[in-house]
């Protein structure tokens, strides 16, 4: 017994299982932002008036939701990094990490979109039809009126966005990120099979602590801040 | 640009009047519908509209339920498109989508059926917000211009409350304020009383009345024939897409000159 | 109760319909397609699953239905001499992470993968062997001359793969300043080199090899400075009765030559032969 929680022990040791969450954090955190920007865009443009504007945004998401997240990164790192020579850091760490948060963050941008625009569709139309009456053209009024409403009405789906997208943030490691949770469990299955139980729990227990609060936030988030009509 | 030059050089204010007479002195000619066609789908919802309304006036559109008259009313400031004929405010032609038509509508303020208040602002915001955003006015003239404004309608108490904790009557004087708030040369009112609990018709109407009497241009939708009796210059009957009949409000009511009119309000009078 | 069995003859049902969908799909593209679905199967019952890699040019790889690489030809040797024949192996992929998990659970008799023969291991697996001893080493452009060993790595751009730790050893042991590459594969890693994105790739000398001579076409070469030694060994369960007949058999193909005609027509073309020091091995005592 005490062989094995010193064997235990001696794991944790030699890996950084936390910095392996915190790496995924971070990549939670700067992929959800630029998402949360892009997906934002990527809804004006479908409710905009310009038909060719639609048709755009339309095909960005049908495009990037419909492909894997792996092949994206892959394709980041194959493709455009070693192609296309496009680096975005000196610093290989670095590079990786912005790759892999500019992957996430055009991926999700696509759900992110999707939620939003569910999120207009909770706003009656005579919402917009009172802006427009009072004289704001199409990007004032989504700004002031449609927007607001939309992202309180897209609490729910953005949050289900935000757990994809921490979950996801493992595949990070198809573009180098080799420090983050999925490559370091795997790591450390490789050289410590005898542990292989306890290794997994303690990566899946991580994800549920940090899932669950999000769940929590959002639920109370989306009564809280509801639109009452 | 200069949506504020006038097509006539002559002020209309002074030739309002203050009651509806038939053989008024009519401004100049503010909103002009020509040949106006729109279909929703096969059907024809606006055939061949002609209609004027003069600075000052107070039309009240009177018909049955499809018969074309909140389409009318929309089309005027766009939020309907018309297929063909062309409809003029103050001079100017409504302009396709853009800048140009936003700034058109900012002179034409709107009452819906259904308020439409905006739901995530405060009944205050709501009234300034055209102001402010449209007119770049400052907040603190635009809550001032805005407080002056419920307290004209009768809601100036309820300036910091959310618009669901009003009743509907209150929240229709609300959005009467919001319009007002842009100075518009001209007020739509699509069926303002529709939605409201009977209780609650006459304060809007009162509002109504009161905007009328201070020499307002209106155009209202509305199955008020009181309201219209009180404060319209002319009602104008519309059955099918098209006006069938048009008239001074005493004149249509007593004696309508179509069947259609006659049995249209046969209906609405019987009970 | 009557609702369970109703589910699974619900259940049943539709897999019926799944099924005779698909075999009527098969019908149309390939009429005789049904007969040979059994004979790659293991239901044979006398017939013994070997785990390799498939992804490693000169060692383990899937080629269509083709099995190709050093592990392979010594995974044969053995069999053919533990009594199988050719017929009678399955291949299976055993990926580096679940080598210790498909010998437990039985999923594969035994592993030739590129297994290094650790203490660790050996407190959950048995090894026979080892049939080979590699050392890490580097792959380089041909023309490159100023890396001839992971000293020089300092500042350079290095690709390994994905979960093993050669990289980090050369990062901890020899040249803290190197930036590291992981790719889920070797091939990705000598596309980066091919690109001139990373300055060289590292792991086994052997692997090295069979890359240089599948993919470089001259244009890579093995620095040829091995600088750890991996004691490739054969994978079996806890307490399994094989490892002596194992030993034999790589004994045998040491001594009849057929080991080394291996080596050579896996690593063919990329100027490569193995540490001569060590090579060919002498497979350890059996615990």
């Amino acid at each position: 017994m005490n062989d094995y929680l010193s064997g235990l022990g001696a794991l944790l040791e030699q890996y950084d299982v936390l910095g392996a969450f915190w790496t995924n954090i971070q990549l939670t955190f700067w992929g959800a932002l630029f998402a949360l920007v892009i997906g934002t865009m990527l809804a004006l443009m479908r409710i905009s008036p310009i038909a060719s504007l639609r048709w755009a945004g339309a095909t960005y998401v049908n495009v990037f939701r419909n492909t894997p997240l792996t092949i994206i990164m892959t394709f980041l790192v194959l493709a455009v990094w070693t192609q296309l020579q496009v680096s975005l850091a000196a610093d290989f760490n670095s590079n990786f990490f912005r790759l892999a948060v500019i992957g996430l963050a055009v991926y999700h941008a696509a759900f992110v979109c999707e939620s939003i625009r569910s999120g207009v569709n909770t706003v009656p139309l005579g919402q917009a039809e009172a802006a427009r009456a009072i004289g704001l053209s199409f990007l004032p009024a989504a700004q002031l009126v449609i927007l607001p409403q939309a992202f309180r009405g897209a609490i729910a789906p953005l949050g289900n966005t935000l757990i994809a997208l921490l979950k996801n943030s493992t595949v990070a490691a198809a573009a180098s990120v080799s420090w983050e949770t999925a490559s370091t469990m795997k790591t450390m299955l490789e050289f410590n099979a005898d542990y292989r139980w306890e290794i997994f729990a303690l990566f899946a227990i991580g994800y549920v602590i940090l899932v669950i609060p999000i769940g929590l936030l959002t639920t109370w988030l989306s009564q809280r801040l509801a639109v009452k009509r | 640009m200069d949506q504020s030059t006038p097509t006539t050089g002559q002020p209309a204010a002074d030739e309002t009047v203050d009651a509806p007479t038939s053989d008024r002195v009519l401004g100049a000619p503010l909103v002009e519908l020509k040949h106006v066609n729109k279909h929703f789908g096969a059907l024809h919802v606006l055939q061949d509209i002609d209609l004027t309304i003069h600075k000052g006036e107070v039309l009240v559109v009177i018909g049955p339920s499809g018969s074309g008259k909140s389409t009318l009313c929309r089309a005027i400031n766009r939020l309907e498109t018309i297929d063909d004929g062309s409809i003029a405010v103050d001079g100017k032609t409504l302009p396709e989508e853009g800048k140009a038509l936003a700034q058109l509508r900012a002179e034409v303020g709107m009452v819906f059926q259904s308020f439409n208040l905006f739901a995530h602002k405060t009944v205050l915001d709501n009234v300034t917000l055209g102001p402010r955003k449209v007119r770049g006015m400052n907040k603190k003239d635009a809550e001032e211009l805005a407080r002056s404004l419920l307290d004209r309608v009768g809601v100036g108490n309820q300036a910091g409350k959310m618009p669901a904790q009003l009743s509907g009557g209150q929240q229709q004087r609300v959005a009467i304020a919001r319009a007002l708030a842009m100075q518009p040369k001209v007020m739509l009112f699509d069926e303002p009383t529709s939605a409201l609990d009977p209780e609650m018709v006459n304060e809007v109407l009162d509002a109504m009345v009161a905007l009328a009497e201070e020499g307002m241009t209106m155009i209202v939708v509305t199955h008020e024939m009181g309201f219209a009796r009180k404060a319209a210059h002319r009602v104008v009957f519309m059955a099918d897409g098209q006006i069938v009949e048009e008239a001074p409000p005493e004149e249509f009511f007593t004696a309508p000159k179509s069947d259609r009119a006659r049995d249209f309000l046969s209906k609405i009078l019987t009970h | 109760m009557r609702k369970h069995t109703m589910g699974l003859l619900a259940m049943a049902a539709a897999s019926t319909l799944v099924l005779s969908a698909c075999g009527s799909a098969e019908v149309g593209g390939e009429p005789d397609g049904g007969g040979t679905a059994t004979a790659g199967g293991d239901g044979g019952g006398d017939g013994i699953t070997i785990g390799i890699k498939y992804d490693q040019p000169g060692l383990g790889l899937q080629d269509g239905a083709e099995y190709t690489g050093f592990d392979v030809d010594v995974a044969r040797y053995v069999a053919n001499e533990l009594g199988y024949s050719e017929d009678q192996i399955t291949f299976k992929e055993t990926p580096s992470a679940n080598r210790e998990a498909m010998l437990q659970n039985g999923d594969v008799d035994m592993i030739f993968a590129t297994y290094s023969i650790t203490d660790d291991r050996k407190e959950v697996i048995d090894f026979a062997g080892p049939y080979f001893i590699a050392g890490q080493d580097l792959l380089v452009a041909a023309d490159n001359t100023d890396i001839t060993g992971p000293e020089d790595l300092e500042g350079k751009n290095l690709c390994s793969v994905t979960g093993s730790t050669s990289a980090e050893k050369i990062k901890t042991d020899y040249a803290e300043g190197v930036q590291l590459l992981e790719r889920p594969g070797y091939a990705e890693c000598v596309t980066a080199l091919s690109a001139g994105q990373v300055d060289a790739v590292t792991t086994d000398d052997i692997i090295l090899a069979g890359l240089a001579a599948a993919n470089g076409d001259g244009n890579l070469k093995v620095v040829g400075a091995p600088f750890s030694e991996e004691q490739y060994g054969v994978g079996l369960p806890k307490d399994s009765d094989q490892c002596e007949a194992i030993n034999e058999a790589i004994t045998k193909m040491i001594d009849d030559g057929a080991w080394e005609e291996a080596v050579a027509t896996n690593t063919e073309g990329a100027d490569y032969t193995p540490n001569a020091d060590l090579n060919p091995p002498k497979p350890a005592d059996c615990a």
